[in-house]
């Protein structure tokens, strides 16, 4: 026995192994058990039919093309259902095995353990959630979509993609029942519908912050040119990100409440943490009320950083039309063909009058809105073009079909006209809705065709019908191409070109003041 | 021994051990559904689809669809139909595996009894939810969403398991909401077409009847790692 005792110990060399820390080998395990990787091929699909599918009818440029998908929050709506779904599934998975009794007693907190659970799903959200979307992007890239995407509010559905999966962990947590999956997934859908459809009834205030609404905000990029002439402003998505992420570590915080979930002190962690998440989310709610939509999109003052007005240089693509020299945005080169045989006609009809432009150059369209497609300034005049504001040729998105070039053209002349007789926001007075009438006569459209191009100009303030009264804006329907004005710039048509075009020398600069009366023309 | 104490019973009576059987029978009958139900956890099921009820009660009561075009209108209604329907499917999931599929005769007939008795009282609690409000389509209409989306959800139940029943609605969820976005017009996503459409109609039986088929002769999929505790 003395013998037994006396044998000297020998200690194991430990292995040298990789300094991998516990938490991160944990991690790995449950990166590998996770039920995540199963659902992402459905989401992936999902992605594809409901987010990238649908977007590939709109115009080619970034702020319409990622309208639906990221505006609206399809992406979200794609993703997050099914991660809170499966995160609830991951969140019951020991109490419905059984195991909750087990797992209490090892020497890992149960709030720690669940926490890397949690970590493991949500890697696996997030990292097919931002693929996903970066493929999209690399597929309009292929497609060349004009503009710079969106990268905020990819940023914004990643959080948001985050957060349902710490939501849908704690009600799988909290409630370890075959059925908190499904409770999580759908609660998910509601709550995001809900968040849509609050959108049109509160475009602005607290419900700026709801993570589907594009209304008041996004929706403004269908018709503007954010990412093409001005950043994206980020205000909105960090605010956001603030309030998605403080509903995260509400929801994490909340599973580390429960007396199994670990010692006092974790618990006050835990405490602390919801207390913090909630904090983060009601801030954010608060900054959002003190936003305001400004021309380059919505401006949160706390969270605004002057850097993010600083416009984007460009090289612009030029062609000329009747010998004048058209300059648009290279995002909207594929479209400049159709601008200058648009502008070509009505150009060569005003060549050499009063006011007549001698540049065309493309101008950004507005968030606020209310501002002219066409308008004319300077000396020498030059002509502005805002078309971010105009459906372009070709698909369409949610209009009734696709744009024609024709019909583009002819609003273009058409705006062109309202501008250069000075007809303003309105269809302008009497004399000026006759030059203009005569105008767009001489670039092609006669008398009998502009009622109808008129009523098809949908998507811009114009003079809507040569018989409404002056300064009307909208609410007049098109009218048939006869009455005073039609009579009038039949009479002015009739002259002989010359004798038009010297009238109109001398008497461009009453019309456009409003001095002109219907009765004056010859 | 003999036979003389014995008496002929009087035509017409049943005789009293017989009786006895039979009651026997039908108390072990109705304990076999209730322990079946209870399997099912038929009675949380329940309680979901009357919180469903009362959601769809709210939502057409204060109108929380009121804005946007036809599509933006109908779809709370149909989120909530479609959460009844997963509801249901996930009901279908079963603990035992095995041993219950080798013991219980009676095994389809309890499935296809459960799901059509739950989908018959998940359309009474919507429809009285609905009664709140004007339902878009009307009672006609949740009556053949409901149906279809439950065969859908019993269908993904028998392809994922019972647990992931509520896959399969979640995902014709989106699928109706890309189709009434863009006017879509097959039968197949028959929400988004009118109430009394015949196409949309016969593609929901179709699909509700072939999921009860599956359903009550196959079962939901089983998995062998899932398999335990009737949680």
């Amino acid at each position: 026995m003395t013998a037994a005792t006396s044998t000297p110990v020998r200690h194991r060399s430990p292995r040298v192994t990789w300094a991998v820390p516990r938490g991160a080998r944990l991690l790995r395990v449950e990166l590998l058990r996770s039920a995540m990787p199963w659902i992402l091929p459905l989401i992936a699909a999902l992605f594809w039919f409901d987010s990238y599918r649908p977007s590939t009818a709109t115009a080619p440029l970034y702020g319409v093309r990622t309208f639906w998908n990221m505006g609206q929050g399809h992406t979200i709506s794609d993703c997050g259902p099914f991660v809170a779904g499966v995160a609830a599934w991951m969140g019951s998975r020991d109490a419905r095995r059984g195991l909750a009794d087990l797992v209490t007693a090892t020497a890992r907190p149960r709030w720690a353990a669940q926490l890397v659970t949690w970590a493991a799903t949500a890697i696996w959200a997030v990292a097919a959630y931002l693929l996903f979307a970066c493929v999209m992007f690399a597929s309009y890239a292929r497609e060349g979509v004009g503009g710079t995407p969106p990268w905020w509010w990819v940023a914004v559905g990643a959080t948001a993609v985050i957060a349902f999966s710490a939501a849908g962990f704690a009600v799988g947590a909290y409630w370890p029942s075959r059925f908190a999956a499904a409770v999580a997934a759908f609660g998910a859908a509601i709550a995001m519908y809900l968040s849509f459809q609050i959108g049109f009834s509160h475009a602005s205030g607290w419900a700026l912050i709801l993570p589907t609404n594009s209304n008041g905000n996004f929706d403004g990029s269908a018709l503007t040119d954010a990412g093409i002439f001005y950043r994206w402003l980020p205000d909105l998505p960090i605010a956001r990100m603030m309030f998605l992420a403080g509903i995260a570590m509400a929801a994490l915080g909340l599973t580390g409440l429960p007396g199994r979930a670990g010692g006092r002190r974790l618990r006050l962690g835990a405490a602390a943490v919801t207390l913090a998440g909630l904090t983060l989310a009601g801030t954010a709610v608060g900054l959002v009320r003190t936003a305001d939509v400004t021309a380059h999109g919505v401006v949160i003052p706390a969270l605004h950083d002057s850097s993010s007005d600083t416009p984007i240089s460009y090289t612009p693509a030029c062609g000329r039309a009747a010998g004048v020299a058209v300059c648009l945005n290279p995002a909207y080169r594929r479209w400049l063909p159709d601008v200058t045989a648009a502008l070509a006609p009505v150009l060569a009809e005003v060549a050499g009058l009063p006011g007549a432009p001698v540049r065309a150059t493309q101008v950004p369209a507005a968030y606020a809105g209310g501002s002219l497609v066409i308008t004319m300034g300077g000396h020498p005049t030059v002509l502005h073009l805002s078309l971010g504001q105009l459906n372009l040729p070709g698909p369409c998105g949610f209009c009734a079909g696709p744009v024609a070039a024709n019909q583009f053209i002819g609003w273009i002349r058409l705006l062109f006209a309202q501008s250069f007789v000075g007809a303003g926001q309105g269809a302008g007075r009497p004399a000026q809705q006759a030059v203009g009438a005569v105008l767009l006569r001489g670039a092609g459209i006669p008398f009998a065709a502009q009622p109808g191009l008129m009523a098809s100009a949908e998507n811009f303030a114009g003079p809507v019908s040569a018989g409404c009264p002056a300064d009307t804006k909208t609410g007049c329907g098109p009218g048939p191409s006869t009455g005073a004005v039609y009579a009038a710039a039949g009479r002015l048509a009739a002259m002989p070109a010359t004798a038009r075009r010297a009238w109109l020398a001398g008497h461009l600069a009453g019309v456009r003041a409003g001095r002109v009366a219907l009765r004056d023309l010859p | 021994m003999t036979t003389a104490g014995l008496h002929r019973p009087a035509p017409g009576t049943v005789p009293a051990r017989a009786a006895g059987a039979r009651r026997q029978r039908a108390a072990a009958g109705c304990r076999l559904v209730r322990l079946y139900l209870v399997s099912r956890r038929v009675p949380v099921a329940l309680a979901l689809l009357a919180g469903l009820g009362a959601v769809l009660w709210a939502a057409l009561h204060w109108r929380w669809n009121i804005a946007g075009g036809p599509a933006a209108r109908e779809f709370i209604p149909l989120t909530i139909q479609t959460g009844a329907a997963a509801v249901i499917a996930v009901a279908s999931y079963g603990p035992f595996g095995e041993p219950e599929r080798a013991a219980g005769r009676w095994l389809p007939w309890l499935r296809l009894g459960a799901a059509v008795a739950l989908t018959a009282i998940a359309f009474g609690i919507l429809a009285a939810g609905a009664a709140a409000g004007r339902m878009p389509g009307g009672t006609l209409a949740l009556l053949r969403d409901l149906g279809g989306m439950t065969g859908i959800g019993l269908l993904s139940a028998a392809v994922l398991g019972g647990a992931f029943g509520w896959v399969g609605p979640m995902v014709y969820l989106l699928i109706i909401e890309g189709a009434l976005a863009h006017r879509s017009v097959t039968p197949w996503v028959w929400p988004a077409r009118p109430p009394h459409d015949r196409g949309g109609a016969i593609c929901a039986c179709l699909v509700v009847a072939a999921a009860l088929v599956l359903i009550a002769v196959r079962g939901p999929r089983e998995s062998s790692r899932e398999s335990g505790r009737a949680s």
